[in-house]
């Protein structure tokens, strides 16, 4: 069975950004505990208690996963891709949250099945904005998939 | 015998240089999206952390340096503006030419009411000539619009009565359209640069571009650099002609 924590999963390489979101959303009162993993490799390890993760209790899953494209090792499109095709993370929410507006990243992350696909703005007031938006959205009115799933 | 060899020869270099082009094409689209992914990383770091520093430290700063922290900020979200303008033209001129009958009146109305609601308490003149059309792409145009009226709009702004004017006039046949503004001008010496990223298009070689911007072009609108480009008689208006190519039937501009 799995089970939903209110963690938010955090997949982001530049240590700057981290640090920018993580400010974003505390500036607007979002006290969830957040997971960065730097790497696509190190998503998926947490998300399926590979790894570094081994051992985590992998029938818990993020309330949402802000996922960057241009990632070390494996990319978020990849991260994406596998998380669609296993039965245990198929649903979680997935918000792409990068800086590329190409048409075909755009594209491609929806048909991979991307719930949402946000760019990261330069100005720091419409990134905390949209931090915050993202917060509000993805962690308290959307409604998340039921709780179910085969192990 | 001569003959039929050099028309070979002539379609294999002809297929040469398309595939040379498709090339130089694909590695100006990675070089594109290179710039929309790593240019901007480092750029949201300098203004997210000068406002951070703002909204947390202020109180131990003196004015001098949140004003220096603020020109900091600033300046990064202006370059941040300038990379969007930099990729925006870039897709713009990937795209294919659609070519069709533009109300070029309401287009450039749509473009001044976009302009005005970005400073409603600006009172400019806009006067925008009725009935005027073009056989072009709408959305190459638009930015064509966007570009020239921004300019005049901006040009204007510290202008006591500031009034801008689009329209059209015939000149042996040919529409030469037009945007007159009363603001700031510019200096006739460099109005070649003033287009430099729409020249290298100049697919009939009326605009010389040296070719260090060949994807940012504007590839139909050919002759911006006419005689009267620039300085117009009488009083203070500056002007920007420009000419759409006259559609050949069955081709492309």
């Amino acid at each position: 069975m799995i089970r939903r924590e209110r963690t938010i999963l955090l997949v982001e390489d530049n240590p700057d950004d981290v640090e920018l979101t993580k400010r974003a959303f505390a500036k607007s009162n979002i006290a969830n505990e957040m997971i960065v993993a730097r790497d696509g490799e190190e998503a998926l390890d947490y998300l399926f208690g590979t790894g570094t993760y081994t051992g985590r209790d992998n029938m818990m899953m993020p309330q949402v996963v802000l996922l960057d494209l241009k990632l070390p090792k494996i990319d978020g499109l990849g991260v994406l891709r596998r998380m669609r095709a296993d039965e245990r993370t198929k649903r979680v929410p997935v918000v792409i949250l990068t800086t590329s507006t190409e048409e075909k990243d755009v594209v491609t992350s929806y048909d991979l099945g991307a719930n949402s696909y946000v760019r990261k703005p330069v100005d720091f007031s419409q990134f905390a904005d949209a931090a915050r938006q993202l917060g509000l959205y993805w962690l308290l009115l959307n409604e998340p998939p039921p709780s179910k799933g085969k192990p | 015998m001569a003959q039929a060899r050099s028309a070979q020869q002539l379609a294999e270099t002809r297929a040469d240089l398309a595939g040379e082009l498709e090339r130089k094409n694909r590695e100006l689209e990675a070089f594109s999206y290179s710039v929309s992914h790593d240019l901007r990383a480092p750029l949201r770091s300098i203004a997210g952390f000068s406002t951070a520093l703002l909204e947390d430290y202020a109180g131990k700063l003196d004015d001098i340096g949140r004003d220096y922290l603020g020109r900091v900020s600033a300046a990064a979200q202006r370059m941040g503006e300038l990379i969007d303008d930099l990729l925006h033209l870039s897709r713009v001129g990937r795209a294919e030419l659609q070519r069709r009958r533009v109300d070029v009146s309401a287009l450039a109305r749509h473009v001044a009411a976009e302009l005005q609601s970005t400073a409603p308490e600006r009172q400019a003149r806009i006067r925008i000539a009725d009935g005027v059309s073009a056989d072009a792409d709408q959305r190459l145009l638009q930015v064509v619009l966007e570009n020239l009226l921004g300019n005049a709009w901006k040009f204007t702004a510290k202008c006591p009565d500031p009034a801008i004017e689009l329209g059209v006039n015939e000149q042996g046949g040919v529409a030469v359209y037009f945007v007159r503004d009363n603001g700031a001008g510019f200096d006739m010496t460099y109005a070649e640069k003033l287009f430099a990223p729409f020249s290298a298009s100049s697919l009939g070689g009326r605009i010389s571009g040296d070719g260090n911007w060949p994807r940012y072009r504007l590839p139909h609108c050919r002759s911006a650099r006419r005689p009267g480009l620039g300085r117009g008689r009488g009083g203070q208006r500056y002007n920007i002609f420009w000419t759409l190519p006259v559609p050949v039937p069955g081709g492309r501009v």
